[in-house]
């Protein structure tokens, strides 16, 4: 069965260049959402087993809903992608349970370094 | 001279651009100051040149006193930026980098430059980069100090029929501070940046 990827950024381009950036060999049904509170209710409707997540977004950011996937004790793999680059930023997303943390632009080779480290492809 | 406004995909295409930019500024920032920095979502727009000063004034949330450093940047596309800092931001500044550091106005001026300095250098090189362009910049200069925010900015100046805003913010948790960076660009490079987000958006 293809893994349900969810790609959450509020930018549709950034969503674009995240979803070119995945193996094209890799069985998955991918879904995408523009902000926290989407993400969550897509991950409620199954649609997130993985899930490539921005942080700054309008509404609900990146942080928050990795807040509730830990509270509410969700699981969900989650890789963050941000234009954050600062080394507390990715610290907080790693305690708030994110596997790994891209710095944008995301491209091909760290998905798949990732991916392949974690024994997912 | 009228102009035609971004379609969206041109502005998604900008304001993510301009994303990944202050991300390497608020990193700077970060660093300076030694402290975890939050960034906004970067806001687009094209204005008539009569409306900026009321487009800036609406972004910044205590337009009271502020203080404002421009740095004017050129080549391929120009403008100016401004870095717009409230009265509590300019307290904290210092508190952070210590008062042995900042005794006087003069230390606190300089502290503003350079934190100016350091965020348009970084934003600017980081827009640069994905659009492939180099950008000159002027060093930064106080427009003005303790000043309402309508004050700051009187469109004449420009000699401008229209402006491009790009607007972020940097804010500091568990403190008021909180700054703004207010990127200014003519028609001309109006254009001239359509046809750079049309070459990303071309790219995919």
């Amino acid at each position: 069965m293809a893994l349900p990827v969810l790609v959450v950024d509020d930018s549709g381009m950034s969503r674009k260049l995240t979803i070119r950036a995945l193996p094209k060999d890799w069985d998955i049904e991918i879904s995408q959402a523009a902000d926290g509170f989407e993400a969550i209710e897509a991950y409620h409707q199954g649609k997130a087993h993985m899930m490539f997540l921005d942080l700054t977004m309008p509404g609900m950011d990146g942080f928050e809903v990795l807040e509730t996937l830990q509270k509410e004790g969700l699981d969900c793999f989650v890789i963050v992608v941000s234009a954050d680059v600062q080394p507390e930023a990715e610290i907080r997303a790693k305690e708030l349970g994110a596997m790994a943390f891209i710095r944008k632009p995301i491209n091909t080779e760290i998905v798949t370094k990732i991916l392949t480290e974690f024994g997912i492809i | 001279m009228s102009i035609q406004p971004y379609n969206e995909d041109q502005r998604d295409a900008l304001q993510e651009i301009t994303n990944i930019a202050m991300g390497q500024a608020g990193s700077s920032l970060a660093q300076l100051l030694d402290v975890f920095v939050i960034l906004s979502v970067p806001r687009v727009r094209i204005v008539g040149v009569e409306d900026v000063p009321d487009a800036v004034a609406e972004m910044v949330d205590d337009p009271e006193e502020v203080t404002a450093v421009r740095q004017a940047f050129y080549n391929k596309l120009r403008g100016e930026t401004m870095v717009i800092f409230g009265r509590k931001g300019c307290a904290d500044l210092a508190d952070l980098m210590g008062h042995e550091e900042v005794q006087n106005s003069e230390d606190e001026e300089e502290l503003l430059l350079d934190v100016t300095n350091i965020l348009v250098g970084a934003v600017l090189n980081g827009l640069g980069e994905q659009i492939e362009v180099e950008f000159g910049f002027s060093p930064p200069a106080i427009m003005a100090m303790n000043t309402p925010i309508e004050k700051v900015l009187i469109s004449d100046q420009l000699g401008w029929s229209h402006a491009l805003l790009i607007e972020v913010n940097f804010s500091l948790e568990e403190r008021g501070f909180k700054c703004y960076l207010i990127m200014l660009m003519p028609e001309e490079s109006i254009d001239m940046m359509r046809q750079s987000l049309d070459h990303i958006l071309e790219s995919f």
